[in-house]
């Protein structure tokens, strides 16, 4: 008797001491299991079949893009697509290096559309800006798409993870181009793009862009990194509405398209 | 009996965590938000694998053992018993060094992986008091074995 009063919670707990001696739970337990079960199963279908790429209206009376990006495609091209992304977001780089070349064979390069990139670094990105200069500064040469690629496609020598000195695997990236790399070092030395990056970024603060990648496709606001098909339905429902001679036409496109046609330089169309 | 139910509820929370990292659920995008943050880390996938999946192998083993622990037997009872201990006791320390990086080297909180973190360690206390209470019911049972012996 003196032992079971050193322990008292023998007696505290009866329920688990008494389901076991009894062999098992009661019915109770199998219905909150059950229970469990379906809100989980329930929960999951619901995220599940949410559409995952909601696209929304860009508000018609925002003023046109101050801020010129980086252009692909022909100034004739009937809808341009502005794409808002940081070169160390691992959603920008898997648009990048799967999507992106199927819309450059199928949408860009048969005249459809012309992409303008627009740099979007995020703060949590810690090498974001870096990648930022060394393409705005190979685009300066007239590389900036190549870089681009190549930036993407080597996102782990270069992003936060990888190192804290993200300006030499850069370099080595850039060396691949056959740019003068003088004068690329002069530039990312200078930070000579950060003006046009900090517009860029201005723009798409107007515009309520909150993830990276977004599209600006015609009128709709598509974030995440969309596949092949989704992207094709949305620039062919923006063509149509196009070619119906919709009247209320979305306010980036039409003055952009002036701003492409103008000799202005800024852009690197290929 | 908690700890079924309770790890049936992590295992839940797993697969969502696991569905979103492979982008069946949401979009793979980065975003001003912290749960994005934490999933695009390189802390989001151990040994090749999304960290969500290993959630999710955690919580139906341990789902699996507590279930086993319903049967009436006492002595299976005292060896699952211990087995659960430390298999959440490794659930424990797993998901504190993932909060642990959250907070301090990713700088961001993913509330799914904190709701996760919460029922491990929820589970291991659990599992602890289901250890001690079959550990004094085997002694009291073998006092009272002496006792009738004796008398």
């Amino acid at each position: 008797m003196a032992n079971k009063s050193q322990r008292p919670h023998v007696g505290q707990r009866p329920s688990v001491v008494t389901s076991a001696k009894r062999g098992g739970p009661g019915p109770k337990f199998w219905v909150a299991l059950g229970l469990i079960v379906v809100v989980g199963i329930g929960a999951l279908s619901w995220q599940a079949s949410k559409p995952k790429n909601v696209a929304s209206r860009v508000d018609p009376t925002l003023p046109a893009l101050k801020a010129e990006g980086h252009v692909m495609g022909s100034p004739t091209a009937k809808l341009e697509v502005i794409e808002f992304a940081d070169f160390e977001c691992p959603g920008c780089g898997q648009f990048a290096t799967l999507t992106e070349p199927d819309i450059r064979t199928r949408l860009v390069n048969t005249g459809l559309i012309r992409m303008r990139y627009m740099d979007f670094p995020l703060s949590m990105h810690k090498n974001t800006w870096d990648a930022s200069f060394a393409a705005g500064c190979a685009g300066e040469q007239g590389k900036f798409w190549e870089m681009h690629d190549q930036i993407f496609a080597n996102q782990d020598k270069w992003n936060g993870e990888a190192t804290s000195s993200p300006q030499k695997p850069l370099a080595e990236l850039a060396g691949t181009l056959g740019i003068d790399m003088t004068k690329y070092k002069a530039c990312v030395d200078a930070e000579s793009p950060k003006a046009a990056i900090q517009a860029t970024l201005a723009e798409a603060e107007k515009r309520g862009v909150n993830q990276t990648p977004t599209f600006i496709i015609g009128g709709q606001m598509v974030p995440g990194a969309v596949p092949f098909d989704t992207f094709k339905k949305l620039v062919d429902a923006e063509l149509a509405k196009t070619a119906a001679g919709d009247s209320a036409k979305p306010a980036d496109a039409p003055t952009d398209a002036k701003k492409s046609a103008t000799p202005t330089p800024v852009t690197k169309s290929q | 009996m908690l700890a079924a139910l309770v790890a049936l509820a992590g295992l839940f929370v797993a697969l969502y965590l696991t569905l979103y990292k492979l982008g069946y659920i949401g979009t793979l995008a980065c975003s001003v938000g912290s749960c994005e943050a934490v999933q695009t880390s390189k802390w989001a996938t151990f040994l090749g694998v999304p960290v969500g999946a290993w959630g999710v192998a955690y919580y139906v083993g341990v789902l699996v053992v507590a279930l086993a622990g319903l049967s009436p037997s006492m002595s299976e009872r005292i060896g699952i018993s211990h087995l659960l201990v430390v298999m959440t006791g490794v659930g424990l320390l797993f998901s504190l060094w993932l909060t642990y990086l959250e907070l301090f080297v990713i700088h961001a909180i993913c509330q799914w992986c904190v709701i996760s973190a919460l029922l491990a360690t929820t589970l291991f206390v659990v599992s602890w008091l289901d250890l001690r209470d079959v550990e004094n019911l085997l002694e009291q049972l073998a006092e009272e074995a002496g006792e009738s012996l004796r008398g």
